[in-house]
């Protein structure tokens, strides 16, 4: 994996393991590679995965049983409502971009409704 | 959290030249610091203070002891494998350092050679720059202390040596110790360091935390550091 060095890397690190999760690559209940072994394979320091892991805990999205490791959560609501949740981030991200070059809301939903028609075309 | 150094007011001359003055620096346990700065100046200087080798003025407390002679037992620094002739074999020095350490673990030196890829039965004359860059990192990590010290471990290093490196120090650091990692070229470490120490107009400029940094200025650690010498620039 290749980080982003202006972005903190343990928000790198969750964004990853999230995007692991929902696209399947990572299953409701899937126990977590071992801290250590996660910071050799993504060539990162331990106590950044600590940091990452420790936030996500208490989001609810990992579940920690002393002595077996991390999890998953098998709480799929949870995962949807996080999916929502980096969904809404995402678009709220390129809506204030666009919002900034003075597109009105019609015309960003314009443009938006263009793109995903050009896009479908390329596709063909 | 304990500390595993606390430097206060230290200063140090070499021929009349001052390197470094008024060095103020405190490092917490089980952190990976990067020690930056361009050529010169005095990065390596500091290491030699932390172990004793080097005597400057102030106090340097490791793990808690004052006494520059105490020192080489809580840091572990391979200096570039100075001292040794060019005919002797690693695994020459690995025993001498059995002898020497009482903390160096052959175990754990056996288990560094394998992932490194080192050839003890070669003499140090015949190492590449890689090869001996790696027998230093092993010869280090075998040790069991509270601070390592990795002096500029990637300058004129392959790629490819860099990952196993790398790799290495994240495998084998323990939890608890701290290790300092000293470069004038940051991009490649940045990803694993916890914390920068930027040495600069011979004294510590800078200690921040590397996530900080990109938190607080939306800047890399390199152009971080690189954005600290072109304010001096104008200045000048």
């Amino acid at each position: 994996m290749q980080f982003d060095d202006k972005v903190p890397i343990y928000y790198q690190i969750k964004n990853y393991l999230y995007h692991e999760m929902l696209t399947g690559q990572l299953t409701p209940g899937a126990k977590l590679p071992a801290i250590r072994q996660l910071a050799v394979d993504l060539t990162v320091n331990v106590n950044t995965v600590q940091r990452a892991l420790g936030e996500m805990i208490t989001a609810g999205i990992v579940t920690s049983k002393r002595g077996k490791g991390n999890f998953v959560t098998t709480d799929t609501a949870r995962l949807a409502q996080l999916k929502e949740q980096l969904t809404m981030e995402q678009l709220e991200r390129a809506y204030e971009q666009l919002h900034a070059l003075n597109l009105t809301d019609d015309e960003i939903i314009a443009g938006l409704k263009q793109y995903i028609a050009q896009r479908g075309q390329q596709h063909d | 959290m304990t500390n595993v150094l606390a430097i206060q007011h230290v200063g140090y001359k070499h021929n009349f030249k001052t390197i470094l003055h008024d060095v103020d620096l405190t490092l917490a346990t089980g952190k990976i610091v990067g020690l930056l700065g361009e050529n010169g100046a005095g990065k390596t200087t500091l290491m030699r203070l932390l172990t004793g080798s080097a005597k400057g003025s102030g106090t340097i407390t490791v793990c808690g002891d004052t006494q520059p002679a105490h020192h080489r037992s809580h840091v572990s620094f391979t200096e570039q494998l100075r001292g040794f002739s060019g005919n002797t074999r690693v695994e020459q020095v690995a025993s001498f350092y059995r002898t020497v350490y009482p903390d160096f673990d052959g175990a754990r030196f056996e288990e560094l050679v394998t992932f490194l890829q080192i050839d003890t039965s070669l003499k140090l004359a015949a190492l590449s720059k890689g090869m001996k860059e790696k027998v230093i990192i092993a010869l280090t990590l075998a040790r069991q202390v509270n601070l390592y010290l990795l002096d500029e471990p990637f300058s004129g290093i392959d790629s490819m040596s860099r990952k196993r490196i790398i790799s290495s120090i994240i495998k084998w650091k323990p939890d608890d110790a701290t290790m300092v990692i000293s470069d004038h070229y940051v991009s490649e470490i940045a990803p694993i360091l916890d914390e920068i120490v930027v040495v600069k107009d011979q004294t510590v400029a800078v200690h921040k935390a590397s996530d900080a940094v990109r938190e607080e200025f939306g800047l890399g650690i390199a152009d971080y550091y690189e954005s600290l010498y072109e304010g001096s620039a104008q200045r000048d």
